[in-house]
């Protein structure tokens, strides 16, 4: 990577929120709301994977669905290469996703198990109307070439239910590569593997990056694939961006208890004299006062009932490019700008 | 791209669908219902095809027309009649054939037709949701409680005599609202996969998602349905000729039978009340049998037989 | 006294495309209050074998060979009447998808009293309903959950009571297949931790089915690599795994991102594992092998010893 393209921004979450609805009933009257995301801040630089770590239920998958716009930010601002696609509607939309393509997390429900290989990675070239058919054949096998399902001639007349796993996977990457997209959302694109088909796609990924540009955003409940294949992360918990920086110091010198947490929780296969042991999760929940506080209060170990419980963390600034939304700080500056 | 590699994947690719068929039809075949099934639909459908010939031999053997002038009231078989002559010497054979082919016109496109706008209504509703979803369904509802039969009879009585392509509009008209439900539920379970947002990611319309993504996956349970709907078409049908109500010009197993009853036969002419009741049974039998095979062709679960884990 | 032998153990499945033999000439034994983990990749045969430990295997499989010894019974040979008795009493499971494996519409707690008196009889509501508080404060469940229906619980917590229902009986042997593969890092964490202090406090063994390499190796003494229906090396976790002889556990260990320690490239294992109807007659992991040479495509491999307790299934290393 160059260092020019690594400092421009492509895509940037300004303050974006999500909220959902429970579903209410005529005796209860309307639902709650539920916060999935909440006044998230986010940019991605051209070129870099940006790993978005987080539980279920954070509200990871929520923001990815987010930028790819299958669902619509309730709050706040959502640009690509400077335009705002927050609210695009109709032949808008359809050319922005040209340019945004997505990667599913279950490769056994991202593929019509009514339709060939052929068929659903030539897709997006149909829908945009791209090139002839003879042109979409050739176009297919390339790119499930790259997607390291070769000889592609092999794979293109089959059902996803004759591949393995792992091979659906690589489908469905080259289904999101084939119209050479200048970001990739990956959601969970592993965590339905088994563990050896996880190297081969990260690798494929890798190439994504390399060969074609794009920016990738890798949606992951692993801190260890995170390290690996991630240039910045952001960690985030019940729909708040707690921690946010570049990934090797994010993961040796994390400062937010929760990504601590996380880091407790990884198995560390062999290396545990290597990784400090933080103790920053509190075993059994503690009640919160208010909604007012930190997100992480109830769980926090380190909390301070006054501080933590009554007033939302800023943002500091803990390290060079690295932020972290905690009001027990002291040695580091309020951050500006957190995004 | 080289000739060589297109034509290779032209064959890799009638190679999938013949595997894919192959496939199915031996999953089929192994069922011992499918076979019976099969064996006895391409019975009737012999029987079907082979009524043209009887009145070409000779014009006597029409089965609505044709008198024996030899005959005068109903006899027993013999070689001239196989299975023997109605009340007015019509051959009773002949007019079974003849029925075999009425069952066959009124079944399959009665069920064609309310399966077609079954799923038709069953998408729309599942995939469009919210307002257009409660006004279709609720419409389904309404004609669903309504028995059919009833209906029907009530109708024929106000118009007098029905053709049999109304009383087959009419069967399609009252029986489509159940496989609307059956395909709505599908539709709605498909909207939810992963593959549909897939598919919007990639830019695909409303148009394209329904045609292209759901409709491949909810056209087997349709087709299911339709072997279902067969069956109770032809049992309606013959119901209502039995019952007086249906198209005189044509001969049904149904209206064979009620001459038999009309003509005060049903105690005394076994070899004519017997051949329409039989068929009557063993058609609606078939169809069953077939829909219950391809049952467990088109869901995995049913078959006998597992993966390794 | 081994608690579990496995001995030259083959299962078969009946398919359209012929027989499928899913594990093949596989020998292990356990002592008891150790734990074994068992991994490989999907389809290699680790959930079979647990399956077959259980006596549940599916209607179209079968044993097709070797034996299996629990604590002196002969597995393999007993009838579904014995194998009633044997189940839940000496040996039970924790299941893959244990989130569907409650009853949606039973209270928790009726349904692990429930279960605990099919098994013994003799057990009155009393005596099961206090078992079950037992077990409710055995794997850290709050009690003034013990009426709650299981919806209502979260996934963590509806591990752990299938956790509690598979200990109610005491069994001396608990086989555990993928018990954390739906939960988050942080509640997969706790679990694996309380599974280890419940293993060591009861003495039970424990067979720990997972893909995940880093999962068993914290928590397992031994472990055995599985490959195609076959171990290709067992031996103590440590040895294993860093110091790993055979290619494939040598791939595996590669191709998995740590942690901590130097950020190596990850090497991605090439190919899929063979289709196991049929015959092999060489080695089964050669076309993904870079060790590979002529003549492991033509001769089974034997087994060898490579260190303490560590044996490998290769002929190379």
């Amino acid at each position: 990577m160059s260092q020019s393209r690594e400092n421009k921004t492509i895509l940037q979450l300004e303050r974006v929120s999500r909220f959902y609805r429970t579903r209410g009933n005529v005796f209860r009257g309307g639902g709650r709301l539920v916060v999935a995301l909440n006044e998230i801040n986010l940019s991605l630089r051209a070129g870099e994977i940006f790993g978005l770590v987080g539980e279920s239920g954070s509200g990871k998958t929520t923001c990815g669905r987010l930028i790819v716009r299958l669902e619509e930010a309730d709050q706040g601002c959502i640009t690509l290469n400077g335009e705002d696609i927050t609210h695009l509607k109709g032949k808008k939309l359809r050319d922005y996703r040209r340019q945004v393509q997505m990667v599913f997390q279950d490769p056994y429900q991202s593929l019509n198990p009514q339709v060939t290989i052929a068929d659903s990675v030539a897709e997006p070239l149909i829908t945009n109307k791209v090139g002839s058919p003879l042109d979409h054949m050739e176009r297919v096998l390339k790119v499930l070439n790259t997607a390291g399902l070769s000889p592609a001639e092999d794979y293109v007349y089959r059902f996803p239910h004759q591949l393995s796993g792992g091979q659906r996977q690589r489908v469905a990457i080259a289904r999101a590569i084939i119209l050479e997209p200048s970001l990739l959302v990956a959601d969970e694109p592993t965590s339905m593997l088994d563990a050896s088909y996880s190297a081969q796609i990260f690798e494929i990924l890798q190439g994504v990056r390399d060969k074609m540009g794009a920016t990738i955003m890798f949606i992951t409940h692993s801190m260890a694939s995170a390290r690996y294949l991630c240039d910045r992360i952001g960690v985030i918990y019940r729909g708040h961006l707690v921690e946010q920086g570049p990934a090797e110091q994010v993961i040796n010198a994390p400062r937010h208890p929760y990504t601590k947490a996380l880091i407790d929780a990884t198995p560390k296969f062999g290396r545990a004299a290597e990784v400090p042991t933080y103790g920053t999760l509190l075993a059994a929940e503690r009640p919160a006062t208010t909604s007012a506080g930190c997100p992480f209060f109830r769980r926090c170990a380190l909390a301070e009932r006054l501080l933590c419980a009554g007033t939302y963390p800023p943002w500091h600034q803990v390290g060079p490019g690295q932020v972290a939304l905690c009001h027990l700080l002291e040695d580091a500056a309020p951050a500006v700008n957190s995004g | 791209m080289q000739q060589a590699t297109i034509k290779d994947l032209k064959a890799k690719r009638r190679a999938l669908w013949r595997q894919r068929f192959m496939e199915n039809w031996r999953v089929f075949m192994h069922n011992p219902l499918g076979r019976i099934g099969i064996s006895l639909l391409i019975m009737f459908g012999l029987m079907a095809v082979c009524s043209y010939i009887p009145p070409m031999i000779d014009p006597m053997y029409h089965p609505m027309t044709g008198v024996d002038p030899k005959v005068v009231s109903s006899v027993g078989p013999s070689w001239q009649h196989w299975l023997g002559t109605d009340f007015m010497g019509r051959d009773i054979f002949s007019q079974l054939l003849a029925g075999a082919r009425v069952a066959f016109l009124v079944g399959v496109s009665a069920a064609f037709m309310s399966v077609v706008l079954g799923t038709a209504v069953g998408m729309t509703a599942g995939y469009m949701g919210r307002f257009t979803d409660t006004a279709l369904m609720r419409l389904a509802d309404m004609i669903m409680v309504l028995p059919t039969l009833l209906v029907v009879l009530m109708l024929a009585a106000l118009f007098g005599q029905l053709s049999i392509w109304m009383i087959v509009l009419m069967i399609a008209l009252f029986r489509w609202p159940g496989v609307s439900r059956i395909i709505r539920a599908q539709t709605l379970s498909l909207k939810q996969r992963p593959f549909i947002d897939a598919a919007r990611v990639s830019g695909a319309s409303h148009l394209r998602i329904i045609f292209r993504h759901i409709m491949p996956n909810v056209l087997p349970l349709a087709f299911l349905y339709m072997t279902f709907r067969v069956t109770s078409a032809i049992v309606i049908e013959a119901g209502l000729a039995f019952l007086g109500f249906g198209d005189p010009g044509t001969v049904s197993w149904g209206m064979m039978l009620q001459w038999v009853w009309k003509t005060g036969h049903m105690f005394q002419a076994p070899y004519w009340l017997l051949p329409p009741g039989i068929c009557i049974s063993l058609i609606t039998l078939s169809f069953y049998m077939l829909g219950r095979a391809m049952d467990e062709v088109l869901d995995p679960r049913l078959r006998d037989e597992t993966q390794a884990g | 006294m081994a608690l579990l032998t496995v001995e030259n153990l083959g299962i078969g499945y009946q398919t359209a495309k012929g027989l499928l033999k899913a594990v093949d000439g596989v020998n292990f034994t356990l002592e008891p209050g150790h734990s074994l983990g068992l991994v490989g990749e999907s389809g290699c045969g680790k959930t079979t074998i647990g399956m077959a430990l259980m006596g549940l295997l599916p209607p179209n499989g079968r044993i097709t060979e070797g034996r299996i010894i629990l604590d002196g019974l002969e597995i393999s040979a007993m009838s579904e009447d014995e194998l009633r008795k044997v189940r839940w009493n000496k040996v039970s499971m924790i299941f893959q998808a244990a989130m569907n494996a409650l009853n949606p519409v039973k209270r928790i707690s009726a349904q692990m009293a429930e279960a605990i008196q099919v098994h013994r009889p003799e057990v009155d509501d009393h005596q099961a309903m206090e078992r079950v508080e037992g077990l409710f404060n055995l794997v850290g469940l709050p009690l003034e959950r013990l009426y709650d229906f299981p919806h209502q619980y979260s996934g963590g917590m509806k591990q752990r009571a299938i956790i509690a229902m598979a200990l109610a009986l005491n069994p001396k042997l608990v086989i555990a297949d993928e018990p954390t593969t739906a939960l988050d890092v942080i509640v997969q964490d706790q679990i694996l931790k309380e599974t280890k202090e419940l293993q060591r406090q009861f003495n039970i063994g424990i067979i720990f089915i997972s893909h995940d390499i880093s999962i068993v190796a914290d928590v397992c003494h031994q472990i055995g690599v599985m490959y195609a229906g076959q171990l290709v090396e067992s031996g103590p976790a440590e040895e294993v795994f860093f110091n790993s002889q055979h290619p494939y556990t040598q791939a595996l260990v590669r191709s998995f991102p740590t942690l901590a320690g130097p950020k190596t490239k990850l090497a991605p294992i090439p190919g899929e594992p063979p289709n196991l109807t049929g015959t092999i007659p060489g080695c089964r992991f050669c076309d993904r092998c870079p060790k590979d040479t002529a003549s492991c495509k033509l001769d089974h491999p034997q087994w060898r010893q490579v260190g303490p307790g560590h044996h490998v299934l290769c002929d190379h290393c």
